[in-house]
């Protein structure tokens, strides 16, 4: 089928390249000029695992072209608007882009289009969509409009495309439903060749889900706040855990255990970030606001989210004492792991605030480094974890990249200045690295001084005690 | 095994049942004699499913009945406390039944006994049990302190306890560790499942179930932090659902949508007028105290009960939208207990929404299949209880039907 996808940002861009490799014939618009010529001749925008091998075969194939919206719209009878919905100042969705889109597609189009918004949109944004067609088409124009909200998740972005869970199309017709479950049938069926892996078995069957339009858009919502409470959730029983002396890693484990919660999403750490879970967390509450509901449950998520940087900072404090003039390593950028990412990573608010006490951070990442230097260019970066080490007080890792499992720690211990490691994912192994004689701090679990360390502190000064344990049980 | 259970309502009884059934020797002790008395004569005072089949197979064998704490606990090797801890009017757990079982256990301590933790409890109760056992002079290596926090829902309480997503235990030693992993071996190895006559596997079942080995302290937040997130997730979907009213979404076709992501999961995503029962609302008032007494106002959970208190306010209110005027009205109520399989109407909305439905002058007929008694005693003759649906619907301006969690 030939497809028009309007926006290459991550979901116009994904979203594009896998309906290429599926079968269709796509066409992908984009309105910032340097990006488009960038894509028209290779190079790739951002860092996301397999896409650039994809696109590089369905172009290949002929199968995908990038160009303006016009010839986007004059493409396809299906038309795919993914063009970036970011919050206003008030926390509403800025949804000018769209408005953007559907004016051009009353103005250019001609015959039937499905508009599909696949962006995530507040709720009734499908019927506004609606609405504005019908007053500002010209040619005639016939159309629907569904909702087909993406599930993507950086760093496995077209893994997800390719092998969901579930489809949600919400839709007001009949015709947009069944152009809808053509599109996605080899997903459906998992009947496509996988440009990932080549021989891997058959997956899952997706569910194929078809609702109106409303409740479709509601659905993207709802998913991601429930799983920024599940995130926020799960900080809040670290910080009780820590003030008790418990640990919630076992904790998160009976819990996740219990098959009506499930284990995704209950690692504790520095909180969410990215560019999804803070603003459709504040969207829902946005548009619940606007309903006259006050989704006060949601606010109390994104304060919990908003203190995990605070609380981590606190940390250093307890170690550190001082903060001013010391040097420390931060480990990780991306707000998570596989992606080169930035907006909204609680590493930003992390180092701005050690930079506000007078540290000094030197930073690793294997890929949001370049995309870091624009948001924060008053810092040390470092070719590698070891050279970001050096000759610092304290590692504070922040990204759950794979790599940092793999630390030669000797080596670490050679350059740097004390060996303090703060964990703020809890990805490291305590006993390997308290094995190298490192002290470590990690979240909702007592911190774990090294053989050494704990023989000086019977004769000496305390070095590093679990302050916060002691005193609950007063008799 | 010998294991002594003390207290024999609803966790008590069902624990003491199922031990009885994986082979241990099991005294249940309760200070009520008259309960003792009705057990031992094959009465059976709650409804759950299998248990009277199990009572039946143990009582006076592997299972027996006592009211004498001290002896029940001479002839044990460990002991379970299973008594309630209610809450309190400031909203923690009453621990003096706790205690004053603790100070019972500590003058029975004639060799190594481990002492566990089966109700549910607030996190360093494990440590203040120790302390009075050790303040009744017993010898500090005579006696560990566990934490095993149960998973039985009401109504399936019985294969909740065979087939459960998993054991926790908190144990600080590694002797304690060694004596519960072996009460919960049968299940553990497998074996118990290869008996012709273990209690039938339920569907979605994953056996052997796997076990959980943490701090007591851990094990004492996990039961507290389970409950508060599925109460959560609860009130999240009806806070849901009032969006979904007021834009004109379809709440359940949310549900799907969002239910189909395994991260999230499908269960306890039932819109409804909220939870209720003897553990949710009393165990996230006893969480919410635990994180205050240590210095941490736990605001979400503040949220997850005022969720809670709304769904009754604006189920009421669509009474009063579908019928304008109450008083005088004649009104049928579908279901009384707090959830369905159960008799159980402690925190039941059903009661609470009923009781509101009385003030504002409505006349109430209600039906529940298990529950009817229980309500009896609390409405007394200000309802009027029918032996079905169809008797209770007669004449009535409208019903309305307990939605099961």
């Amino acid at each position: 089928m030939k497809l028009s996808v309007i926006g290459a940002g991550y979901v116009g861009l994904t979203t594009a390249a896998c309906l290429a490799q599926i079968g269709h014939d796509v066409f992908c618009s984009e309105s910032d000029v340097e990006k488009l010529a960038k894509l028209q001749s290779g190079i790739m925008p951002f860092f996301e695992p397999n896409l650039e091998d994809v696109i590089k075969g369905v172009c290949n194939a002929g199968r995908l072209t990038f160009g303006s919206t016009e010839e986007a719209i004059a493409w396809g009878t299906v038309i795919f608007i993914c063009v970036g919905t970011p919050p206003l100042a008030n926390g509403d969705a800025d949804l000018s882009s769209i408005e953007n889109a559907a004016r051009t597609i009353a103005k250019r189009a001609s015959g039937y289009r499905l508009v599909i918004e696949k962006s995530t949109v507040p709720v009734q944004t499908g019927s506004q969509l609606r609405k504005y067609l019908a007053a500002n088409r010209t040619n005639g124009l016939k159309y629907d409009v569904a909702s087909n909200p993406e599930f993507l998740r950086e760093g496995s972005s077209v893994e997800d495309f390719l092998h969901p869970e579930r489809i949600v199309v919400g839709v007001d017709s009949p015709s947009a439903e069944e152009i809808l479950r053509e599109i996605y049938q080899p997903v459906i069926s998992q009947s496509f060749t996988c440009p990932i892996h080549p021989n891997c078995a058959k997956r899952n069957e997706p569910v194929f889900l078809v609702t109106d339009t409303g409740s479709a858009e509601l659905i993207k919502h709802a998913s991601n706040s429930f799983l920024a409470m599940k995130i926020s959730f799960i900080n809040m029983v670290a910080n009780l855990c820590e003030t008790v002396g418990a640990d919630v890693t076992k904790v998160a484990q009976g819990m996740g255990l219990d098959s009506r919660i499930g284990p995704s999403f209950l690692n504790p750490g520095i909180g969410f970030g990215g560019f999804c879970f803070p603003k459709d967390v504040q969207a829902f509450i946005r548009i619940a606001e606007k309903a006259g509901c006050d989704f006060a449950l949601l606010r109390e998520v994104e304060k919990i989210n908003q203190g995990r940087i605070g609380h981590l900072v606190e940390k250093v404090r307890n170690e550190l004492w001082v903060i001013r003039g010391k040097k420390i390593a931060v480990w990780g950028l991306a707000f998570k792991p596989n992606t080169d990412d930035v907006r909204f990573a609680p590493s930003i608010a992390l180092i701005e605030s050690l930079l506000s006490e007078g540290a000094k951070v030197s930073a690793y990442d294997p890929e949001a480094m370049d995309k870091a230097k624009a948001v924060l260019p008053n810092i040390t970066y470092c070719s590698d974890p070891y050279k970001a080490a050096e000759g610092t007080e304290a590692i504070v890792v922040v990204t759950e990249w794979d790599e940092f499992r793999r630390i030669a720690w000797t080596r670490i211990k050679s350059v740097i200045e004390r060996p303090l490691i703060i964990d703020g994912r809890n990805m490291l192994d305590a006993k390997v690295v308290a094995d190298q004689g490192f002290q470590y701090v990690s979240v909702g679990r007592p911190s774990v001084i090294p053989a050494e360390a704990r023989s000086a502190e019977r004769e000496g000064p305390v070095l590093a005690a679990q302050d916060q344990t002691a005193g609950a049980m007063a008799d | 095994m010998r294991i002594a259970v003390v207290g024999s309502g609803y966790v008590g009884l069902v624990a003491g049942a199922c031990f009885a059934d994986i082979g241990h020797e099991v005294i249940l002790v309760d200070n009520d004699r008259q309960k003792v008395a009705a057990l031992t004569q094959g009465q059976v005072p709650i409804h759950e499913k299998f248990l009277p089949e199990l009572l039946e197979r143990h009582r006076g064998h592997r299972l027996t009945f006592s009211g004498d704490l001290h002896a029940a606990v001479e002839a044990s090797d460990a002991v379970f406390i299973a008594v309630g801890t209610p809450s309190t009017e400031r909203g923690d757990a009453d621990l003096s039944y706790v205690e004053s079982v603790a100070r019972g256990i500590s003058g029975a301590i004639n060799r190594y006994k481990v002492v566990v933790e089966k109700s549910t409890v607030p996190v360093y109760t494990s440590e203040w049990i120790r302390k009075i056992i050790l303040r009744n002079a017993a010898a500090p290596d005579s006696f560990d302190v566990a934490s095993n926090p149960e998973f039985m829902r009401e109504g399936t309480a019985v294969s909740d306890f065979f087939y459960t997503d998993r054991i926790v235990i908190g144990a600080d030693s590694e002797r304690c560790t060694a004596m519960l992993r072996e009460i919960y071996a049968p299940l553990t190895d497998g074996s118990y499942y290869q008996r012709p006559d273990a209690i039938p596997r339920p569907d979605r079942a994953q056996i052997p179930p796997p076990m959980v080995v943490t701090s007591t302290k851990s094990a004492e937040l996990l039961k507290h932090a389970c409950n508060a997130f599925l109460a959560m997730k609860i009130s999240f979907i009806n806070a849901v659902a009032s969006v979904c009213e007021l834009v004109g979404a379809d709440v359940h076709q949310v549900c799907l949508g969002i239910g189909t992501d395994s991260r999230i999961g499908s269960r306890f995503l039932n819109p409804g007028i909220g939870y209720g029962g003897s553990c949710f609302p009393k165990d996230l008032r006893a969480f919410r105290a635990v994180a205050r007494e240590h210095g941490y106002e736990f605001r979400l959970l503040d949220e997850v009960m005022l969720i809670n208190e709304d769904q009754r306010r604006r189920f009421l209110h669509k009474v009063h939208s579908a019928l304008w005027t109450l008083r005088g009205k004649r009104l049928a109520v579908l279901g009384l207990a707090f959830k369905g399989g159960t008799d159980d109407i402690r925190e039941s909305p059903a009661i609470l929404v009923t009781q509101m439905l009385l003030q504002e002058g409505c006349q109430v007929a209600a039906y529940d299949p298990a529950a009817k008694e229980r309500a009896r005693e609390v409405f007394g003759s200000a309802v009027e209880f029918a032996d079905n649906p169809y008797d209770a619907a007669r004449g009535a301006d409208c019903h309305r039907w307990t939605q099961s969690l």
